[in-house]
């Protein structure tokens, strides 16, 4: 009992007497267990507000097109049907607005609310003559708001308002499952299937879209609601009715009727593919930014470590038992690390609608996506992870060190190196400076050259995603022709945004971190140095040497790194081209520099005398 | 001039007033230079009136002076004599070149190991330390008696220090014969 | 060197080594030693001559390359790591030189730690920690920081640190190694109270006023013991035979 308040004790008074680094710890925790939270969270996000828009709109589970209104009377009198909605009229149009090229599907309704099929209208009004309502995703793609003025089939009208849907797969996934959901005798305006968008507008407004240049094509949309929802692929299963085949010595091939179906778990399937790209690069992000916050704990920890190994040896020689001692080091930085994971959580939760509005299709987004117990768990696991992977090996060895070294805190004496202090010899001081502080500590070397690793890796798995688009672009690949700029694509910018803006971020704070455990390490020699001639801006840039020397192999190895894992994660990408990566690995060690000087200059200030007492005493 | 040092010097064998002083000059170095040359006669003289010494006549003396010409030997009485000074444990006498002085003459005579003399000492050394610091605990702090006792233990502290030096020289000296 | 029933601390052909081969350094050369109970010990020898590391055997804070060692008729030389930490909460208490007092907690809780990780409630560590702050006249300065403490107040909270689970053997290294005379004095009172309370005492010096305190000194050179000198016994002397003046 005794040991257990003990342990506290020390924890809190520790925590409290470095409280600076503690939080640094949090920050640098919390950062990774963000990302990760709005990687599961988008997880739930796909899945979720699918059923969430359903039920909202009281979406159909199957929807029927039908070449005549005749078809709709046997589908609505079906066993199994609870209930209906339409047939509306489906017209085929071309929409310009704002210089972009887009086909939609106009469906015509009425003012009231229909029974099965009620879209979501998130701004504006719903239809009426001389308005229009945008689906919100393909409003998101045009770039058009309640307001403003479109015009279809060389006519004009006004954006009434926006809203989503269940029934319809989002832009630009309408057609994915071409069969069902895009009828085959229902023309693609402009030929791509992929550039098509669900509009509404009054059932007059529809119909007088037709013209001798857009001859109405007949098609008809029926919303069906089933009794159990788990039939629909079963309905739509017994009532397919096959392409017809050529027949008779003619080869004349009967125009196909329908009619076809699309059944809700299809759709739900499309709706996915938005945000799928988004969270293939999710995880990847997550795993980087998980390296740094490694990178971090373990710098952090280790400027602790000799602190620790003190008060390690002077427990053991007071009677603390290894294991007492283990779990306190264990403990203060696990409680730290707790948290982190729920400041994660809760950053990540409140940071997640970001990615799936606005504009998402999916109703349930703004406000926190659900966080299930399976995601906090997993969460509170990685983050405890974290730091039991940069504590577990320096608490095992503080443990078992012989009590005496550790209490006379025999510090790893820097090692020397003997070629490298004779080709230094003769070079400007800075430099000379810089390389023997690299050659003390490689180890420390070694850990800013792994964290500039991660963080230009990352920077150049971005820059290849951007080359990918920009290559796709001009070969008309998955871009959409007509100037729209591809949803998907968008959702892919923002989450690769916010995973480099926490990679910097990260990767800045380990900048900051090494520099300044660094400075500390170096504070004597650098006190030496002044005190036997140089000057204080030399001893500081031969900090900086030192840090971006450290860097540059690290900055070097993330290039071929960051291609490889765009690689692995997309197939078909592009490789960026040299000045790209060139400029990402200037600006990184750049950076690097700029970091590195402030603490250096801060440091080199110190009057000669108290540095050299302070270490003395 | 401390009587029981020259007599220890001839505890070796005996010898003329000269070599007596050449050896006591060995011994102390630049100090033996303040020693008055007529210095060793008068106290020759002494132990020779006090019977611890006698005078052996050579017919070959050589030397300019008279004096010179003298061969000074222990009695046995001088013998005795010697040996009791070198067993004897004291503070604060002998001084730094008496305590020095008996160490050279025991060594050189072979009567005694010089590192048990210094053992003796250190052990005597400690037991009035311990009683000074006792006195000085049980008296009031900033008394006049405090401070007498302060003085008492440092000076002891300093001459134990000297011992160990002595200590440690002398073993040096051992390993080497 | 005798004394097999009585003896508290027994040690035979201690050693410890350091390197390997040319560069051996042997700090400890087959030390045999007893402390009786209620002894006060003093090692002496000059710095260098591995008395330090001696008493870190003894206490168990490093192995001895060979040898063994007996505390209270008990094997210790070769225990575990937790085993030996279960020594030094109640059997052993340790004094070092440098105090290596926690910064970040105040005398009384200082003292308290030992008895903490050896399990006992916090009120009566507690109360432990109270009783001895007054024992070493420090009750007023319960709450303060180490770095709000003098070298010799520091050093009377870590002997009190180290009584405060009741220790058979106190060991101490250098303990007024950082101390001026003033300071030197009001430990050396200390040990004197302890000693008379029937603690046994091992102290590692070079001072040789602390050395006087002791019972029975012994000295080491190149890590072994040369000498050994009884300081009790023999008449008390009065105050007056401490002066003689000079004639």
């Amino acid at each position: 009992m005794g040991r257990t308040f003990l342990v506290y004790r020390l924890a809190v008074r520790d925590l409290r007497h470095h409280a600076a680094q503690a939080v640094l710890l949090v920050v640098a925790i919390a950062a990774a267990t963000a990302t990760l939270t709005m990687a599961l969270s988008m997880n739930g996000v796909t899945s979720q507000p699918y059923s969430a828009t359903k039920a909202a709109t009281d979406g159909p589970d199957v929807v029927a097109y039908l070449t005549s209104t005749g078809q709709a009377k046997a589908l609505v009198h079906a066993s199994g049907v609870a209930s209906s909605s339409g047939p509306y009229p489906v017209v085929g149009a071309t929409i310009r607005f704002d210089g972009r090229t887009a086909g939609v599907f106009a469906q015509g309704r009425g003012q009231e609310p229909a029974a099965v099929d009620r879209p979501d209208v998130t701004a504006g009004s719903w239809v009426r003559p001389g308005g229009v309502v945008l689906e919100r995703t393909f409003a998101e793609a045009l770039g058009a708001q309640v307001g403003d003025v479109v015009t279809l089939n060389g006519q004009r009208f006004t954006v009434a308002g926006i809203a989503v849907t269940a029934a319809q797969a989002p832009y630009p996934n309408l057609c994915y499952f071409t069969a069902s959901s895009c009828p085959p005798w229902l023309t693609v305006p402009g030929g791509d299937w992929r550039n098509v968008g669900v509009i509404w507008m009054t059932e007059g407004g529809a119909l007088g879209l037709a013209s001798k240049a857009n001859p109405l094509t007949t098609t008809y949309v029926l919303n069906l609601k089933l009794g159990n929802p788990a039939d629909a692929d079963a309905f739509a299963q017994q009532r397919f009715v096959p392409f017809p085949q050529p027949s008779g010595s003619s080869g004349f091939t009967p125009p196909y009727l329908g009619p076809v179906f699309s059944t809700w778990d299809g759709i739900a399937s499309a709706d996915a593919l938005l945000v799928q790209d988004a969270q293939s690069v999710l995880e990847p992000g997550a795993l980087l930014l998980a390296l740094l916050a490694i990178a971090s704990v373990t710098v952090l920890v280790g400027r602790r470590l000799s602190e620790y190994a003190r008060r390690v040896g002077l427990l053991k020689a007071v009677g603390g038992t290894p294991g007492t001692v283990a779990a306190m080091f264990l403990a203060e930085n696990l409680a730290l690390a707790l948290l982190a994971a729920v400041v994660g959580l809760v950053a990540g939760s409140l940071a997640a609608p970001l990615l799936t509005s606005p504009g998402a299709a999916l109703v349930g987004a703004p406000g926190a996506p659900s966080l299930t117990a399976v995601t906090v768990a997993k969460v509170m696991g990685v983050a405890l992870a974290v730091a039991l992977a940069a504590t577990l090996v320096p608490a095992i060895r503080a443990a078992r060190t012989s009590t005496v070294a550790a209490i006379n805190d025999v510090a790893r004496p820097p090692r020397r190196r003997g070629a490298l202090v004779r080709m230094s010899a003769g070079l400007p001081v800075p430099v000379l400076f810089g390389l023997r502080l690299v050659g003390r500590r490689p180890r420390r070397a070694l850990l800013t050259a792994a964290n500039i690793a991660v963080t230009v890796t990352g920077l150049v798995a971005v820059l290849s995603f951007h080359a990918t688009v920009n290559s796709r672009l001009g070969t008309g690949g998955s871009m959409i022709a007509g100037g729209l700029s591809d949803p998907v694509v968008t959702r892919d910018e923002q989450m690769l945004t916010v995973i480099t803006i926490l990679l910097v971020v990260l990767a800045a704070l380990n900048a900051i971190f090494t520099t300044w455990a660094t400075v500390i390490d170096a504070r004597r020699a650098s006190a030496l140095m002044r005190a036997l001639g140089a000057r204080d801006t030399q001893v500081g840039s031969g900090l900086v040497v030192a840090q971006v020397l450290a860097a540059l192999p690290g900055a070097i190895a993330g290039v071929p790194l960051g291609i490889g894992l765009f690689a692995a994660v997309v197939k078909n990408g592009s490789v960026p081209p040299v000045s790209w990566l060139a400029a990402a690995v200037l600006g990184v060690l750049i950076a690097m520099a700029a970091l590195t000087a402030i603490p250096a200059r801060i440091g080199s200030r110190q009057p000669v005398a108290h540095v050299l007492q302070a270490e003395a005493a | 001039m401390q009587q029981e040092v020259v007599l220890a010097m001839l505890a070796k064998e005996p010898s003329q007033g000269y070599q007596l002083r050449a050896r006591m000059n060995d011994a102390l170095g630049p100090l033996g230079e303040a020693l008055n040359a007529g210095q060793i006669y008068v106290t020759l003289g002494r132990l020779e009136k006090a019977g611890l010494v006698a005078v052996e006549e050579t017919p070959e003396a050589t030397g300019p002076a008279d004096r010179d010409r003298k061969v000074y030997v222990l009695t046995a009485a001088g013998q005795q004599r010697v040996a009791e000074w070198l067993a004897e444990v004291s503070w604060p006498r002998p001084d730094l070149a008496e305590f020095h002085l008996k160490l050279i003459a025991a060594a050189a005579a072979r009567l005694a190991d010089p590192i048990s003399i210094v053992d003796a000492q250190r052990r005597e050394l400690l037991r009035r330390l311990r009683d000074a610091q006792r006195a000085q605990m049980a008296v009031p702090d900033g008394s006049d008696a405090a401070l007498l006792l302060e003085g008492i233990v440092l000076r002891l502290q300093a001459d134990l220090r000297w011992l160990e030096a002595c200590e440690a020289n002398w073993t040096i000296r051992r390993r080497k014969r | 060197m005798s004394g097999a029933g009585t003896a508290l601390l027994r040690a035979r052909g201690l050693r410890k080594d350091y390197g390997k081969g040319e560069a051996l350094v042997r700090a400890v050369d087959e030390v045999d030693l007893d402390v009786a109970t209620g002894e006060t010990l003093a090692v002496m020898g000059p710095s260098g001559c591995g008395k330090s590391t001696l008493l870190h055997l003894l206490g168990g804070l490093d192995r001895p390359s060979a040898g063994e060692l007996w505390l209270n008729d008990r094997r210790t030389d070769r225990l575990s790591e937790r085993a030996l930490a279960g020594l030094r909460q109640g059997e052993i208490g340790f004094v070092f030189q440098a105090f290596h007092l926690m910064d970040e907690l105040t005398a009384r809780e200082n003292i308290e730690l030992p008895a903490l990780l050896a399990g006992r409630s916090p009120r009566e560590a507690r109360r432990r920690a109270l009783a001895l702050l007054d024992r070493v006249g420090l009750a007023d300065r319960a709450d303060h920081l180490p770095s709000a403490l003098s070298g010799g107040q520091r050093q009377r909270v870590a002997i009190a640190r180290a009584l405060v689970n009741d220790p058979l053997v106190v060991l101490a290294d250098e303990p007024t190694g950082n101390l001026d005379s003033a300071a030197t004095l009001d430990v050396l009172r200390l040990f004197e109270h302890l000693h008379a309370s029937g603690l046994t005492l091992v102290i590692v010096t070079h001072d040789e006023r602390v050395a006087a305190t002791a019972d029975r000194l012994v000295s080491m050179r190149d890590g072994a013991l040369v000498d050994e000198t009884r300081l009790t016994g023999g008449g008390r002397r009065n105050f007056a035979d401490l002066l003689r003046l000079e004639d």
